[in-house]
């Protein structure tokens, strides 16, 4: 856990109100796994006064790993190249919702971040594991895309089922590293397959050694009430308010079978059969 | 250049804080959640989360909402109780050489003073503080700290039973919070902290219903500052005990008015959500403006505004 600066690199709208922020933060790189996130706050000064909390979406870390999943957007502007970030750097994908993530949207190359992380456990692949069925529900999606690409490097097999309202919600296959198998479902069928995400995990159990998943309450409630096999974990990374993102507040606590367990620290990522879903 | 400040003790002695600059309840945890960001030693001294004398579980989400330069809470005083805080906590700031005050709450009279008895004599447990803004079940839940007798008997009682530095924390939510803090003092506080949180809320207008799960909540951070400033210089004006200044200080600047109005120290609250690092920057602040100004002893600044 670090509270550094970092320097942005580059801020694109690359869905409508969904932006891919790329940060160079090679203090963050370096101890940073997926699932993991950061307290970031970009010096607004007193108001808004609280940081807020943004997942590690993708993590630079060799070189070589540029040359899959990358790909030119960027419209009028001059063309930038996204994809896997260079060694040291961060992508954060983020909806712009409220006050903060519309200034977080405002930030431009070479602006100033004050960030704290990588906080929170991750994710974590057990050795056995060979095939892994990720589950996003909207911007969801953003913590997975990093455990995407640790498990291709780690030459595991990745199905992504994406599900988001409609195609605006849905990120471009190009974003993603060409291995992914890439599933995409949309509530008004206007991308993909209509209808909600959790229903395609049922047929795709069999194959997957574990189950990881992203997105609003209802979606992991649903995702709970598929009664999956004992034999299959699957964790389930949960979102809550947060003041310190350190441990210290007790704002962000969820009711689990082990007692109340603080979001930010002894998550975000919880095994689902621990959860006491309301 | 001497910033270190000390609070004389009723029973004689004193707690001397190597500068002024404490951090506030419920905002460090116990102060070894930010151990890996903020150097615990270069603090005046911490405040724990509040202790019951059972484990408490606290209250359902939502806990807190953001509000203009400030933030609304209703933690519940989720804690681990004050036994396990013995055996888990105290060992762990017996080895620091910051000191470290548990801040003590009930919902009772007797209550509080259970807890100071088990705390007493517990290595690495520096002074209490009394955190009268709990509600007193037996009186209607509503809060000792409202009400002066109440506040004092909570205050007497801890005092009949312990040898600990005695802070007895105010509630901003009175008509004169100059009465309480009297009426504390004569029952033995040794110090008084103010301001504890000024209850708010907030209502999301999509939903249609309050954002907090319990309606109403405590507001601290920058926003609330005006108010403690004020009640610190009223409060400081009328005791004689050392006053401790709370509530929205984020900087050097702000810590240095609530000096000057009469506070002997500080606490950082909310803003080390924002700025882990605020309360250690507060303590180079201060050495910097004493180094400018010719001050060569931080006494020398405190009440000056008085
Ligand atoms: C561990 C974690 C990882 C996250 N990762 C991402 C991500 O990768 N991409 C992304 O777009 N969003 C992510 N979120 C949600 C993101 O934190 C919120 O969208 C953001 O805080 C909203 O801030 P705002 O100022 O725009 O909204 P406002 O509504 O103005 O915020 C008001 C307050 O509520 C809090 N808040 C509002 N919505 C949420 C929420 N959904 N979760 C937690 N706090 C919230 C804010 O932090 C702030 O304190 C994550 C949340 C958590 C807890
Ligand atoms: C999340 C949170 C938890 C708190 N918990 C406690 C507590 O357990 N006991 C207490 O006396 N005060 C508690 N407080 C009040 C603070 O210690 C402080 O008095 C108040 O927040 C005003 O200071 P600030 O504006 O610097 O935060 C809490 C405040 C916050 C924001
Ligand atoms: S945000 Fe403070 S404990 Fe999780």
């Amino acid at each position: 856990m670090r509270h550094v600066t970092v320097e942005v690199l580059a801020n694109v709208e690359i869905m409508p109100g969904v932006f891919l922020l790329r940060l160079d933060a090679p203090e963050i790189v370096e101890h940073a796994r997926s699932g993991q996130f950061l307290h970031v706050h970009s010096g607004w000064a007193l108001d808004p006064l609280l940081r807020r909390p943004l997942s590690l979406h993708r993590i630079g870390r060799e070189r070589s790993a540029r040359v899959a999943g990358t790909s030119e957007i960027g419209g009028g502007q001059p063309s930038l190249v996204f994809g896997r970030p260079n060694p040291g750097e961060i992508e954060i994908l983020f909806a712009r919702v409220g006050r903060g993530t519309t200034l977080l949207a405002q930030s431009m190359p070479g602006d100033a971040l004050s960030v704290i992380g990588p906080l929170g456990n991750g994710f974590s692949i057990e050795p056995k594991t060979r095939n892994l069925l990720l589950v996003a529900g909207g911007l969801g999606i953003a913590p997975l895309v990093a455990l995407a690409d640790e498990a291709i490097r780690r030459e595991m097999t990745v199905t992504l089922l994406a599900g988001a309202r409609s195609k605006d919600g849905i990120l471009p296959a190009g974003l993603l590293p060409p291995e992914v198998e890439y599933v995409v479902c949309t509530d008004d069928g206007s991308q993909g397959r209509h209808g909600v995400v959790t229903q395609l995990v049922p047929e795709l159990l069999d194959w997957a050694d574990q189950v990881f998943a992203c997105g609003p309450r209802a979606m992991i409630e649903a995702l709970a009430c598929l009664r999956l096999p004992t034999s299959k974990t699957v964790q389930v990374s949960l979102e809550e308010r947060m003041a310190c993102g350190v441990g210290a507040c007790l704002g962000c606590v969820t009711p689990t079978r082990k007692g109340l367990q603080r979001v930010c620290r002894d998550g975000p990522v919880f095994n689902l059969k621990e959860l006491q879903l309301l | 250049m001497n910033l270190s400040v000390s609070l004389p003790l009723r029973q004689g002695g004193q707690l001397t804080l190597r500068n002024p600059v404490m951090t506030a309840s419920g905002t460090f945890g116990y102060g070894t959640e930010y151990a890996k960001l903020v150097d615990v030693e270069r603090l005046g001294a911490v405040v724990s989360k509040a202790t019951t004398l059972r484990p408490r579980e606290g209250n359902p989400q939502p806990r807190i909402a953001e509000t203009p330069s400030g933030m609304l809470n209703t933690i519940g005083l989720q804690n681990i109780g004050v036994r396990a805080l013995v055996k888990e906590k105290a060992p762990i700031w017996a080895r620091w050489s910051v000191p470290v005050i548990v801040n003590v709450a009930g919902e009772s009279v007797d209550e509080y003073a259970r807890i100071a008895e088990i705390l007493e004599g517990t290595p690495g447990v520096a002074g209490l503080e009394l955190n009268i803004s709990c509600p007193n079940v037996s009186a209607g839940k509503i809060p000792f700290g409202v009400d002066k007798n109440a506040a004092a008997a909570v205050t007497a009682a801890v005092r009949s039973v312990s040898s600990l530095p005695i802070i007895t924390k105010l509630t901003p939510n009175v008509t004169d919070v100059v009465e309480i803090a009297e009426a504390v003092v004569d029952a033995g506080a040794d110090a008084v902290s103010l301001i504890n949180t000024l209850l708010g809320m907030a209502i999301d207008v999509r939903t249609r219903r309050p954002v907090l799960s319990t309606v109403t909540g405590g507001l601290s951070g920058p926003a609330v500052r005006p108010v403690a400033l004020r009640m610190v210089y009223q409060v400081a004006k009328a005791v004689e005990v050392p006053v401790i200044g709370i509530g929205g200080i984020s900087c050097a600047e702000d810590a240095l008015q609530f000096l000057m109005a009469g506070a002997t120290a500080v606490e950082v609250g909310t803003a080390s959500f924002a700025n882990p690092m605020a309360a250690i920057e507060i303590v180079d602040g201060l050495e910097r403006f004493m180094l400018q100004e010719g001050v060569d002893d931080i006494s020398e600044i405190i009440g000056v505004a008085q």
